[in-house]
């Protein structure tokens, strides 16, 4: 038997009604992502971008279509532990440590979480945040914060890896070391994962498909696919071929 | 950083305690001379030398008014601390007990002290009483608190299927303590207030209200002002022993940045029946409640009378004309002022609530007096300020800015406080001076809590009137209350009473329907 698609929308349409307005957020939205593959979702701002992944997660509702995580209802998967989701904004506890922060998923699932310590450990050391275990979000830099999210999202093992810019805070040298450690990260837990971004080189750098986005409707506007082997290392920025893929994105962006 | 703060922490204490001494030397010297109203306000020296006299009454008297005060404390919160978090779980809920909720916390204490005391025995009306003064702060608290919590850190907990008890376990009931500290240490005072109102109404032999009011009548100026300073006493302690824990608990915890996420809720029917079915039941629900403990009391109904024999007494009865003209001629004497008295305090709270960011160093100094005077349990303020002022209408006036301001800058200078660090960072990273970054955010950002503020006072400021027209000026609604009580008018002691609860429902929900407008513009998420 075939494994079912680690994400599986289809014809998934949304609207918001806000002070009066009716927004068509989303309209026959499709999208695929075969188990282990790494997708990224561009857009401009207010395309529908993260709707996706918030319907993906089971945190909204579509008006019409199916939704399936790992062959399953989103917020079915989400119990089982299937999922790992870092927001944009790190959304951090603020009474909570830095170690008390990571544990949180597994509080929600109900595990124990000093019986997962080591895991809880090796998130911390492998996002880089070694000795800063007891301190408070407060008194992180921004970066360090969305390390932690990151780390909180990975603590479960998850199968399938939702990230809504989760590096939209960090500065660009910061926000490549985290994507070569993403990468590597990724490729060790074979996960499928579905990014959404604003970076068009670090979609196309850690992607399979980068899937370009329109705005009103928001709608798939095309999709590419990213041909260059794995493991990528950091040369392949600096490589002619991959900016020719990063301008291929960028004219799919701008509706060539 | 930490010695800074240890400085200042210090120059705090060697200017307020300057302050304090310069103070009490001038008092010293008025009351010697006795340069205000003839001798109404004694010396310390004098004051401290009548409680030394009387020391052999006090503990007696303290130790009666401390148990109502506690118990009914530890009560009150109890049921209001679950009923916020019910209320949170359950918006149709909180709107089902809106009218409950209010009805609660705007009922006169004076109003309803002597129907208690006729209807309880023993410590019951005082418990009762102190309990009601503290649920409906702390159950606002609650809600307000529970309901601002980060809704991303909602998002991390139910993306992970967390059931809502997760969200509010992990989130926002955590996040809800710096809220419902808030609330406790407004609450700690009122349960105070509340065991000495009921003592006041109520008979008995021990407690502070009951030996306040043996010695309003003998002209001992100095015996009035011992018994409100240790009554001022108790309530300020209890403030701030939760000040106190509220700074040790919530020292790194501030939200780091602001959530500007819409919030979602409101709204829960778009069905007009439904709606309609849902105000009625709102609105008839409290007067059912009181139906019903009208019935399970058991109380002779000459006493207790229920919503139909209030109806009857004013509209159906032989002198229902009459009575009406008196209720009538005394919500004129008392409306007014109300309103004058209410808006002053708030704009005193909110110009003080803004100051203390922009002048720290001048709020340190003025707190601690602004403290004594504000904990001070207004029944035991009442007469000294007679005392001072005369019966007049400026009396009133200000015993109305005073029962209002407290628990408005409360609120709001907790309001301000919450402000995240970046939100403020950015104006002042564009050279913004400290007045721009208060008007650019911290004013705005405090919207909701001056309309949370709002509708907190609106029925405080027409207690504060009805006890001073009460125990002072003879005018008004408290007086009508005072004289039926004297006249053993039943009918007329229940209607004041209803009257007073429905016109404060009115004024709050007219605050709401306000509230909702402009924050929904602003897209502000509405505290309950």
């Amino acid at each position: 038997m075939r494994q079912p698609d680690g994400i599986a929308l289809t014809g998934v349409s949304k609207t918001f009604t806000g002070r009066g307005k009716v927004v068509e957020a989303l309209r026959e939205v499709t999208l695929a992502c075969p188990p282990g593959s790494f997708t990224s979702i561009i857009g401009p701002s207010g395309c529908g971008k993260s709707t996706v992944m918030r319907i993906a997660l089971g945190l909204e509702t579509a008006d019409a279509g199916e939704v399936r995580v790992a062959g399953q209802r989103s917020l079915e998967a989400a119990r089982q532990g299937i999922t790992g989701v870092a927001f944009q904004d790190a959304a951090l506890l603020p009474w909570r440590s830095v170690r008390r922060n990571v544990e949180v998923p597994l509080e929600v699932l109900g595990r124990t979480p000093r019986a997962e310590a080591a895991q809880v450990q090796a998130m911390i050391d492998l996002v880089g945040l070694k000795g800063y275990e007891n301190s408070l979000p407060g008194e992180l830099s921004g970066g360090m914060r969305q390390r932690v999210a990151i780390a909180r999202a990975l603590v479960t093992h998850p199968q399938v890896l939702f990230m809504d810019e989760p590096f939209g805070a960090l500065d660009q040298i910061l926000r490549r070391q985290m994507n070569v450690e993403l990468q590597r990260i990724w490729a060790d837990t074979g996960s499928t994962a579905l990014l959404v971004t604003h970076g068009i080189d670090e979609a196309v750098f850690l992607s399979d498909r980068v899937v370009v986005m329109h705005a009103n409707p928001g709608r798939i506007a095309g999709v590419i696919d990213v041909p260059f082997d794995r493991p990528r290392q950091p040369p392949l920025f600096s490589d002619p071929a991959f900016h020719k893929v990063c301008d291929r994105v960028a004219e799919a962006l701008h509706g060539n | 950083m930490a010695t800074d703060a240890i400085r200042r922490h210090a120059v705090w204490q060697s200017t307020g305690l300057r302050n304090a001494l310069i103070l009490l030397a001038l008092w010293e010297i008025i009351g010697q001379l006795g340069l205000v109203a003839g001798g109404a306000l004694p010396p310390p020296s004098d004051i401290l030398i009548r409680l030394w006299q009387d020391r052999g009454d006090y503990p007696n008297h303290i130790g009666a008014t401390l148990y109502a005060s506690v118990m009914g404390f530890l009560i009150g919160n109890a049921v209001a601390i679950a009923a916020g978090v019910a209320f949170a779980l359950s918006p149709a809920l909180l709107r089902l007990f809106r009218g409950i909720n209010i009805a609660a916390f705007a009922l006169p204490p004076i109003a309803i002290a002597p129907i208690l005391a006729l209807t309880m025995s023993g410590m019951a009306p005082r418990i009762t009483l102190a309990a009601l003064g503290v649920y409906f702060v702390t159950m606002t608290a609650t809600v307000i608190g529970l309901s601002q919590a980060d809704s991303r850190a909602e998002d991390v907990v139910r993306a992970y299927g967390g059931s809502r008890w997760t969200v509010l376990r992990l989130v926002q009931f955590r996040g809800a303590v710096p809220s419902i500290l808030a609330g406790l240490r407004i609450a700690a005072p009122n349960a105070v207030l509340g065991a000495i109102l009921a003592e006041f109404g109520g008979g008995g032999r021990w407690g502070l209200g009951t030996y306040l009011l043996g010695s309003l009548g003998r002209g001992e100026p100095d015996r009035l002002w011992g018994i409100g300073l240790i009554a001022t006493l108790i309530a300020g302690l209890s403030y701030a022993g939760f000040a106190l824990l509220s700074r040790r608990l919530l020292g790194a915890t501030k939200a780091v940045t602001l959530n500007t996420a819409v919030p979602t809720g409101g709204t829960a029917s778009t069905c007009l029946s439904a709606r309609v079915r849902m105000a009625l039941a709102t609105v008839l629900l409290p007067f059912a409640l009181w139906w019903a403990l009208i019935k399970l009391s058991g109380a002779p109904a000459m006493i207790a009378k229920t919503p139909g024999d209030v109806f009857e007494y004013l509209f159906l009865s032989q002198g229902a004309a009459a009575a009406q003209a008196r209720l009538l001629a005394a919500l004129a004497e008392t409306l007014p002022i109300t309103f004058i008295g209410m808006a002053a305090g708030l704009a005193f709270a909110f110009l003080l609530a803004i100051l203390s960011r922009l002048m720290p160093r001048f709020i340190e100094a003025f707190m601690p007096v602004a403290l004594i005077t504000q904990t001070m349990p207004l029944v035991a303020l009442t007469p000294l300020l007679v005392l001072i002022l005369g019966r007049g209408p400026s009396l009133t006036l200000w015993i109305t800015i005073s029962v209002t301001f407290f628990p408005a800058f409360v609120t709001l200078a907790q309001g301000i406080a919450l402000v995240p660090k970046s939100a403020e960072d950015l104006p002042r990273a564009y050279g913004a001076s400290r007045w721009t970054e208060m008007r650019m955010v911290t004013i705005p950002a405090s919207l909701p809590y001056l309309f949370a503020a709002t509708r907190l006072t609106v029925p405080r400021a027409l207690l504060g009137v009805m006890i001073a027209e009460w125990l002072a000026t003879g005018r008004g609604l408290g007086n009508l209350l005072n004289q039926s009580r004297g006249y053993l008018d039943y009918g007329m002691i229940w209607s004041v009473a209803a009257v007073s609860v429905i016109l404060s429902v009115v004024f709050y929900q007219l605050v709401v329907v306000a509230e909702r407008q402009v924050l929904a513009r602003l897209g502000m998420a509405t505290p309950e």
